[in-house]
């Protein structure tokens, strides 16, 4: 079967769509569903701009068959917001000046994510780790470091 | 508070469109009718294409045009017009793009690059530059002298130099015999790539009455519309380039690259938007790298320590097209002496063509590259003479008052301040920490450099004032996350005394924001600043001129302050900005004036020349900023890794806009720094085939592995500088290789004088000493 | 990407009956993150992809009574990492798991996918190797292979047409032990090893050692294990060790090291894997 009727949740919306078998998980965010927040950097799992959670846990969208969706619930960077009202992790990118380019930062966004959700405290190393798949050209990660730690810090 | 925002940390203008992943950058802008580009390379380094056949791609169903150097191969380039829109004749590196495909899906797209045949006959590869240099070295580029080129850049005909560059300083022979020591050495640079983590993409339109517009990712809206216009003889007028938001440019997207590819096939296929963007292997092999460098210092100094003489021989790894390149031999030559006076110089920087990829702009515009090598020797100097590094760095420290390499004196330099400040920052003098199992170094490194451009490169600004007294800041500054928008925003306000808040900042677009000459050179805040600030002087002397008229009194007796226009006697006496922005309105209800716009335009004063034989003139370049990093490295003496661990760094920069945009800026600096020492370089094998093009073995630093940072800046006001500030976005990754270098040297007494310190590298150089 | 078809077999049986139908034309996807890389650069153009995730049997990690774990071979490598049973009693494989890759690539990789690609740096072999681990085998039968047998060479197993791994089955250790996985690369995270040890010693005084990106597979170093056999770990006995796994390595020269210096690296981690055992042992 080249073709795939999946059926998925992506930041909380149920959809039935049609795939073709050799479609990333990628190429159905950006193109099909036009949530071109998920970045592609590298197309080989190295950059981590393509970060989404599958499931609640971190991945690399090019590297996953969209098919593979089937039955998961996919949240994107569009899909942490709420109207006007920003997730604690992005409001603390924008008040520690987190981000310089920006391309990176959506995926950067979402291992920091996946990380609080499984560990809300934790420590300066525990995210470097978890954000060592997610590179970035501009900053340095110091700010981007700082801002996680805070969101931790605050609600802590 | 309106106004009183430059030092102050505003929020980014661009933050929330970032953090939330609404900002969109060119590969998310969709259009229809859409095509796909898909380019066909050489695999060649060198060879002559014998022969193209595409008439299998054409027949492709879905294939819309096809185009090759037999169709495109007008001369393209910014500094030396050698390169052609598609490889024409010859291929000069593997990569090259030998002809475009546009079709209705990548798919098609692919497959009719497939279907296209070249016939290519091999010619001998060229890959050292020293080689290439050679009288019988065969001929990359034999019509040299038939290249236009701006009057700065020197090549030599029937060669392959591209630029010679040449200083000729007081008289460097009788330099070293006023020395007491002389010290000769060789540091080399491999290639490097940017990466961005946004590869570089276009989307190219031609409607039927033949407009182009171009959504590109680039450093250089105009300067690309420029360099379109004149390869394809078209007017400006013609071309709009359209630049979103840029995901990192590092000097990579500056001049054109790509669009030249995406251009021509939107030419064949009118009413069709063409969209290209590349992969990570194109971004590697295609785009712009920074050139290779091999450096010959000799040095003579006294035994107190102070540098006599200096004569430096820099060959540079050019690649195959030096369109943009060769004006950074020139940079890095009139740079020569680095943040040091030296009486008597004698500097030869040679570009010279080889068969690898491009050769071009890369933040630090030569200076990574120079710095490498005379920080490391000075180091080097200090620890024979047995003189502390810090004191070595002080005694030839440039001042006010010194004369640099072209001859120009300088003023307003804090550069000892800031070593001194680095030094106590890092402990210096006290004790090191111990990490058990590794030797502790500590290094220290400094720097110049100044904007490298057109004597005449220029800038300007809009600043149109709304009906409820907001304005709109319109620049063709690119946003490549540098903070362009805010920190120009900034410098709107604070003029126009009003909030940042009620400024908002257009994003570049040709046909209605005004002409900036590129994002580069860490010139934005400069030189784009200071056109922000006539253009709101320009608004201001308006809204004062009309609330004069509705005052009865003169202009001069009006001030404006926190969205207020006043008299100056009689505050309680104003119109609001917002009662003035479409003019003054008089008591019969008739308007004066009309509506406000603000229009700023600006260009350094006072650049010129350099004399062809000896370099030597009066100003270079527009303003210099000087900085100096001190580091702490723990080195494994079993594997030779070292680790970074602490870093310092003193910058220079006139006035602070931002402070933690300054800091973040100089943090991403330092840990770029850092993947030059360590990890990043473009490595080749015998054909001249890049063995590295992704990141599974081309390593960028990832957060594991930064070190901890300090940062300060000191504020010594440039004086044609926007509130003093200087430009420093580049200048920041510049010492931190050889900072390294020398805290190994500090640690071990090894030195590593080829870039990048691989574990490998330093444990042989370990074993090469307890050998000894 | 080019064009195949995905399969989603219902279980075990019929996922290696299309493995039998379609040899070379097929591959299997468990994690992806390898093979969808190798697809995207065009190296690998399966006409059919098999997806096992999810199939029962493959995944998830279980006790067997009076035996040990057994790992599926389609558990993502952070599973495996966080797992109390691996935690407590093979610390040293979640070690080894723990050095590949990012996070993201962790919560997609498996343990058989990490396996089946038999690139000689693979990070978990070591431990796999050291623990005398044993890769359950699918195929119109079941066999059970010891993980010293499994790899065949570089991107090679033994693995015949038909078949599929399994599990990872991994002994209880008998004594009281100490497993340690040394790794040298690049870059301090995601990087492919340059060199990779793993040294186990099991008390009184047996020790065993394995390598990776040292040969044409991973390797366990058998001579130098049998010298260090009931001997008391002394620095000279260390020195002899490192000299007898030396011999029964064949690094090579790629862009990531020379074999000059992957013989450097060899020793230094073999050397200090020995001295962490050397306290062990002593009960320090």
């Amino acid at each position: 079967m080249m073709k795939h009727r999946i059926r998925f949740t992506i930041n909380g919306e149920v959809r039935e769509m049609e795939v073709k078998s050799n479609q990333r998980l990628l190429d159905l965010i950006r193109n099909d569903l036009d949530l071109t927040g998920t970045k592609e950097g590298c197309a080989g799992g190295e950059c981590g701009a393509c970060t989404v959670l599958v499931d609640g846990k971190a991945i690399n969208s090019c590297l996953m068959l969209a098919v593979e969706a089937d039955g998961k619930e996919i949240l994107t960077i569009e899909g942490l917001a709420e109207g006007m009202v920003l997730d604690p992790i992005q409001e603390s990118f924008v008040e520690h000046g987190a981000l310089q380019c920006g391309f990176c930062i959506p995926g950067m966004i979402m291992s920091a994510k996946a990380l609080l959700k499984k560990n809300p405290h934790p420590s300066e190393m525990e995210i470097r780790e978890a954000i060592s798949g997610n590179l970035c050209r501009c900053t340095g990660y110091e700010k981007i470091i700082e801002a996680i730690l805070n969101v931790t810090q605050k609600q802590a | 508070m309106a106004g009183n925002v430059i030092g102050k940390s505003v929020v980014r203008k661009d933050a929330l469109e970032k953090v939330t992943g609404a900002a969109k950058y060119v590969g998310d802008l969709k259009f229809s009718p859409m095509l796909h580009a898909k380019i066909l390379r050489s695999p060649y380094a060198h060879a002559r294409i014998v022969s193209i056949d595409t008439s299998e791609a054409k027949k492709l169903p879905g294939v819309k045009a096809v185009v090759t150097g037999e169709d495109f191969h007008q001369y393209v380039g910014l500094y030396l017009v050698d390169r052609t829109l598609y490889a024409y004749e010859k291929v000069r590196y593997i990569g090259e793009a030998v002809a475009g495909v546009a079709a209705t899906s990548p798919e098609i797209a692919e497959e009719a690059v497939k279907l296209i045949k070249v016939e290519y006959e091999p010619l001998p590869v060229v890959l050292d530059p020293e080689e290439a240099m050679k009288p019988d070295a065969p001929l990359i580029h034999e019509k040299l002298h038939e290249y236009k080129c701006v009057p700065f850049i020197f090549p030599v005909p029937h060669t392959n130099i591209s630029n010679h560059f040449k200083i000729r300083k007081g008289n460097v022979e009788e330099g070293f015999k006023q020395s007491d020591y002389i010290f000769e050495d060789e540091y080399y640079v491999p290639h490097m790539q940017h990466c961005p983590i946004e590869p570089h993409g276009t989307i190219a339109h031609m409607d039927q009455k033949g407009k182009i517009t171009v959504y590109n990712s680039c450093q250089s809206p105009n300067a690309t519309r420029k360099l379109l216009s004149a390869a394809l003889n078209y007017p400006v007028n013609k071309i709009r380039v359209i630049a979103p938001y840029v995901g990192g440019g590092f000097g990579g997207k500056a001049g054109a690259t790509i669009e030249t590819l995406v251009v021509p096939l939107a030419m064949k296929t009118p009413g069709y938007y063409v969209k290209l963007i590349y992969n990570r292997e194109e971004e590697f092999r295609d785009t712009f790298v920074r050139q290779g460098m091999k450096a010959y210092v000799k040095t003579g100094v006294t035994r107190e320590g102070k540098i006599m003489a200096q004569e430096l021989k820099m060959i540079w790894d050019g690649g195959a097209y030096t369109e943009y390149g060769a004006n950074i031999t020139r940079a890095a030559g009139y740079t020569s002496g680095g943040p040091y006076e030296i009486a008597h110089m004698k500097t030869d920087s040679y570009c010279v063509y080889t068969n690898k990829p491009v050769g071009g702009p890369f933040r630090g515009f030569g200076m990574g590259e120079l710095h490498w090598a005379l920080e490391q020797q000075l180091d080097q100097i200090a620890c024979k003479l047995g003189i502390d590094p810090v004191q070595i760095r002080m005694i030839n420290a440039c001042r006010d008052g010194s004369i640099n390499a072209c001859g120009e004196k300088l003023k307003d330099i804090g550069l000892t301040k800031c070593i001194e400040k680095a030094a106590e920052m890092i402990g210096w003098d006290k004790p090191k920490e111990q990490t058990p199992g590794k030797v502790r170094g500590r290094g220290i490194a400094c720097m110049v450099k100044g904007p490298a451009m057109p004597p005449n490169a220029g800038s300007s600004a809009v600043l149109k004032i709304n009906e409820d007294g907001s304005a709109n800041l319109l620049i063709t500054a690119t946003e490549i996350g540098q903070g362009s928008m805010t920190a120009l925003a900034q410098i709107a306000a604070e003029e126009l005394g009003m909030s940042v808040d009620k400024i908002e900042v257009a994003l570049p677009d040709t046909e209605y924001t005004p002409y900036e000459w590129q994002t580069v050179a860490s010139r934005i805040t400069y030189s784009a600043g200071n056109a922000v600030i006539r253009a709101a002087r320009d608004a201001k002397r308006q809204l004062k001129e009309l609330a004069a008229v509705g005052f009865g009194v003169t202009p001069e007796e009006m001030d404006v302050a926190n969205d207020k226009v006043f008299l100056t006697a009689n505050p309680e006496k104003y119109y609001t900005i917002a009662e003035l922005s479409l003019g003054l309105v008089l008591p019969n209800g008739g308007g004066v004036g009309g509506p406000i716009i603000g229009r700023g335009s600006w260009v350094p004063e006072g650049l010129g020349g350099l004399d062809p034989e000896t370099g030597q003139g009066t100003k270079a370049v527009a303003h210099w900023t000087f900085g100096c990093q001190a580091v702490e490295i723990d080195v494994d003496v079993e594997t030779g890794k070292i680790d970074l661990v602490n870093v310092a760094a003193v910058y220079d920069i006139g006035r602070v806009i931002n402070p933690c945009m300054a800091e973040g800026q100089t943090q991403g600096g330092i840990v770029q720094g850092q993947g030059v020492a360590f990890h990043e370089q473009m490595v080749f094998d015998e054909n001249g085939k890049l063995k590295n093009p992704s990141f599974v073995d081309y390593k960028l630093i990832n957060a594991v592995e930064m070190p901890r940072m300090s940062i300060h800046f000191v504020e010594t006001p440039l004086e044609d500088g926007p509130y003093g500030a200087r430009g420093f976005g580049e200048h920041v990754m510049v010492p931190t290789a050889p900072a390294i270098a020398n805290a190994l040297y500090d640690a071990l007494g090894i030195r590593v004088k080829s870039l990048p310190m691989t574990a490998e590298k330093v444990l042989k150089a370990i074993k090469d000493k307890n050998s000894r | 990407m080019h064009q195949f078809m995905y399969v989603k077999p219902k279980d075990i049986t019929e996922a290696v009956r299309i493995l039998a139908e379609n040899g070379e034309k097929v591959r299997v996807l468990a994690g992806g993150t390898d093979l969808i890389v190798r697809m995207v650069d065009k190296i690998w153009k399966p006409e059919v992809v098999i997806d096992i995730k999810g199939l029962t049997g493959l995944s998830g990690i279980r006790e067997i009574d009076n035996y040990g774990v057994a790992i599926g071979a389609a558990t993502p490598l952070n599973e495996i990492i966080g797992h109390p049973l691996i935690q407590q009693h093979f610390a040293v494989l979640a070690e080894g798991a723990h050095e590949i890759g990012s996070c993201q690539i962790r919560n997609r990789a498996t343990l058989g996918g990490n396996l089946c690609n038999a690139s000689p740096l693979a990070d978990t072999a070591p431990a796999l190797l050291v623990l005398d681990a044993v890769a359950v085998v699918q195929g119109e039968e079941e066999r059970l292979i010891p993980m010293t047998e499994f790899f065949a060479g570089p991107g090679k197993t033994i693995l015949a047409r038909g078949e599929l791994l399994k599990e990872i089955r991994i002994p209880y250790l008998p004594t009281e032990s100490k497993g340690i996985y040394y790794k040298h690369a690049r870059t301090k995270a995601v990087d492919l090893a340059s060199v990779g040890v793993a040294v186990l010693a099991l008390k009184p005084g047996e020790i065993r050692i394995a390598l990776g990106a040292v040969a044409p597979t991973p390797v366990r170093a058998k001579k130098a294990e049998a010298f260090l056999s009931g001997k008391e770990i002394t620095t000279g006995v260390i020195k002899e060790a490192v000299a007898l796994v030396q011999e029964e390595v064949s690094p090579i020269t790629d862009i990531r090291a020379t074999e000059e210096y992957r013989r450097e690296i060899i020793a230094v981690l073999v050397r200090r894997g020995l001295y962490e055992i050397q306290k062990f042992l002593r009960g320090e």
